[in-house]
């Protein structure tokens, strides 16, 4: 099982550099990585070396990872918020990264502003509906919610605004391609960037994923078991935070995956979620992975990822449903 | 010695306290039943207990530590709980529940291992649903699900349970099941039973079966009385606490032990 865990976004990345508008064979693939590894990267022609090493590469990596984060951390929140509705961007760090890009890119005018901004306020987001959650003494999970929903709200608003003051020949195009979400930037400083809080996010998760099930046994309950809720639930929202926003800053706002892909895991592999977490991370990492390449080559010009999810992801849902019977969920 | 020691304990939300000045203790091998009509604080004493509330005054103490200065996980190798009513949210597998129980034992960053694997199918074997551990707890009955909660709070291995209503809702049949079953873990385990309930006749069902029970009546925040079933469920105090008229009845039941019951006549 967990062996297929770490084969299969293995698998889709060689796969994905394969695809694309240059046609390159496995052979040609296999040679570009032999070289780049053991010769000094002198054998292979310099177009494919640079398709392949600088452009498919850092592109298919980052789609695994942003896949992965995605997943995990929605399949964390689920379980933490003991709702099946929830997904990564809960607690607001999809429409606060939102704003931050659209301010960065406002206040720079190009759109490399946008991760570091959208990082922050991503954060800061996640925080502020922490701050709302905690009216009273305790944080139930039905007010973190609703502190979500508060929170995305105003920056959807922010949002909006910063799209009305924005130049509309410039700075408007810039701030709704962001938003639909892309890889198609990608290099490997991205990846070493942003790489960090998505890897410090999902390492974790991974490491709390069984006391997940605990928490969702809800928060009287999980303490009567012996679980210190308050320090397991600040770790499950202080990593799905890193990991979400880490995602978010490079790729954009991507739907669906953070919903949709941990019900995928459980159709397959039940509701523990020391299975769920790591199946979950997989099949998101390959999902995002495919339908990007899916995106790169279905027409003349890109598809934004951001639109494609939902459509691919959609029937692909209803499928398994139907094959699954659900499985009891 | 007893295990559990309750003294002079009081709890408020805010203004006006919901319970005060409380005292009584349990022994190992002993239940005890807590009686009151709805909203005298029965769960709220029972939480203070698992230490998800904090009491405005006065201690707990288990086996004279007091509870304040436990941990999570300190508290939960001591004391397990079965809810009254448990949501259900997502349908992990019977199995799975019954490993939660195991929590205590496992590290922030742990998950079960063999041997708590092992603690968890004991567990559902003695309480007799071990057929059940595949099966998701989304799809049992409402008495196998509170038959797991007890299996869970079995496999944290504590010696006292915490049990809240544990048949509220259940069938003729279920109720019994469970009765039958807490009577067992408290004759043949030691364990001690610490079970909020709505029907006096479940005391006397305990004190039927052979088992050492305590009754205690909380009426407006204080306990009315306190002591052996035979000396507490009496027709006068029926009628203070919940205001019922009752007449109790005394037979013979099977072999030499005599069967007591408290039948409801009207409302006062």
């Amino acid at each position: 099982m967990y062996g297929a865990v770490v084969l299969a976004p293995l698998v889709c990345i060689m796969l994905s550099l394969c695809i694309g508008r240059f046609p390159l064979s496995f052979g040609d693939i296999t040679r570009v990585l032999w070289s780049k590894a053991f010769a000094g990267g002198c054998i292979v022609p310099d177009s494919h070396m640079s398709i392949i090493w600088d452009i498919r590469l850092p592109r298919a990596i980052l789609g695994a990872l942003v896949g992965a984060c995605l997943a995990v951390s929605g399949a964390a929140f689920q379980g933490l918020f003991r709702n099946p509705l929830v997904s990564s961007g809960i607690l607001g760090v999809s429409s606060g990264a939102g704003f931050g890009a659209a301010l960065g890119i406002l206040i720079f005018n190009t759109p490399a502003a946008a991760y570091p901004f959208a990082f922050f306020f991503g954060t800061v987001a996640v925080f502020c509906s922490l701050l709302i959650g905690r009216v009273y003494n305790t944080t139930p999970a039905i007010m973190l919610v609703l502190g979500g929903v508060i929170v995305s709200s105003v920056f959807a608003s922010l949002l909006s605004f910063a799209k009305y003051v924005a130049d509309p020949y410039d700075q408007l195009p810039a701030i709704v391609f962001w938003l639909m979400g892309s890889l198609a930037s990608a290099r490997y400083r991205d990846i070493m960037i942003a790489g960090s809080p998505m890897l410090i996010g999902i390492a974790g998760l991974l490491a709390v994923r069984w006391q997940i099930n605990v928490l969702s046994m809800g928060d009287k309950e999980a303490h009567a078991l012996g679980l210190n809720t308050t320090r397991a639930k600040a770790i499950v929202i202080l990593c799905a935070t890193f990991a979400t926003a880490g995602a978010v800053c490079v790729s954009g706002i991507i739907g669906w995956v953070g919903l949709v892909i941990p019900h995928i895991g459980r159709m397959l592999v039940g509701n523990d979620n020391k299975i769920l977490l790591p199946v979950s991370m997989a099949l998101g990492a390959c999902f995002l992975v495919l339908v990007d390449d899916l995106g790169r080559v279905m027409t003349g010009v890109e598809i934004p990822l951001g639109i494609l999810t939902a459509l691919v992801g959609g029937p692909f849902f209803v499928y398994l449903l139907k094959k699954t019977k659900g499985g009891g969920w | 010695m007893a295990l559990i020691n309750v003294t002079n304990a009081s709890f408020s939300y805010g203004s006006g306290d919901i319970f005060r000045e409380i005292s009584f203790s349990a022994s190992p091998g002993e239940l005890f039943c807590l009686l009151g009509p709805n909203g005298c604080g029965k769960t709220t004493l029972l939480d203070c207990m698992l230490g998800s509330l904090k009491l405005k005054a006065g201690d707990i103490r288990l086996d004279g530590t007091s509870i304040a200065s436990m941990r999570p996980g300190e508290l939960a190798r001591q004391v397990a709980y079965v809810p009254q009513k448990h949501d259900r949210t997502f349908p992990y597998t019977v199995r799975d529940i019954v490993k939660m129980g195991r929590a205590a034992y496992i590290g922030l960053f742990g998950s079960p291992s063999r041997s708590d694997e092992e603690a968890a199918d004991e567990a559902l074997e003695t309480v007799g649903i071990a057929h059940l551990r595949q099966r998701p707890y989304t799809q049992i009955s409402g008495g196998e699900s509170q038959l797991v909660m007890i299996a869970r709070a079995l496999a944290q291995a504590t010696p006292i349970i915490i049990m809240d209503e544990p048949t509220a809702h259940l069938d003729f049949r279920h109720e019994l099941v469970i009765m039958e079953t807490v009577a067992r873990l408290v004759r043949e385990k030691g364990i001690s039973i610490i079970m909020a309930t709505h029907f006096p006749n479940h005391a006397f069902y305990f004190q039927n079966n052979g088992v050492a029970t305590h009754v205690a009546l909380l009426h407006e925040g204080s306990f009315l009385a306190a002591g052996a079933p035979d000396d507490i469920l009496n027709e006068q105090n029926m009628e203070r606490l919940y205001g019922v008229r009752t007449k109790l009845l005394t037979c013979d039941g099977y072999g030499a032990q005599t069967i007591k019951q408290i039948i409801p006549l009207g409302t006062v």
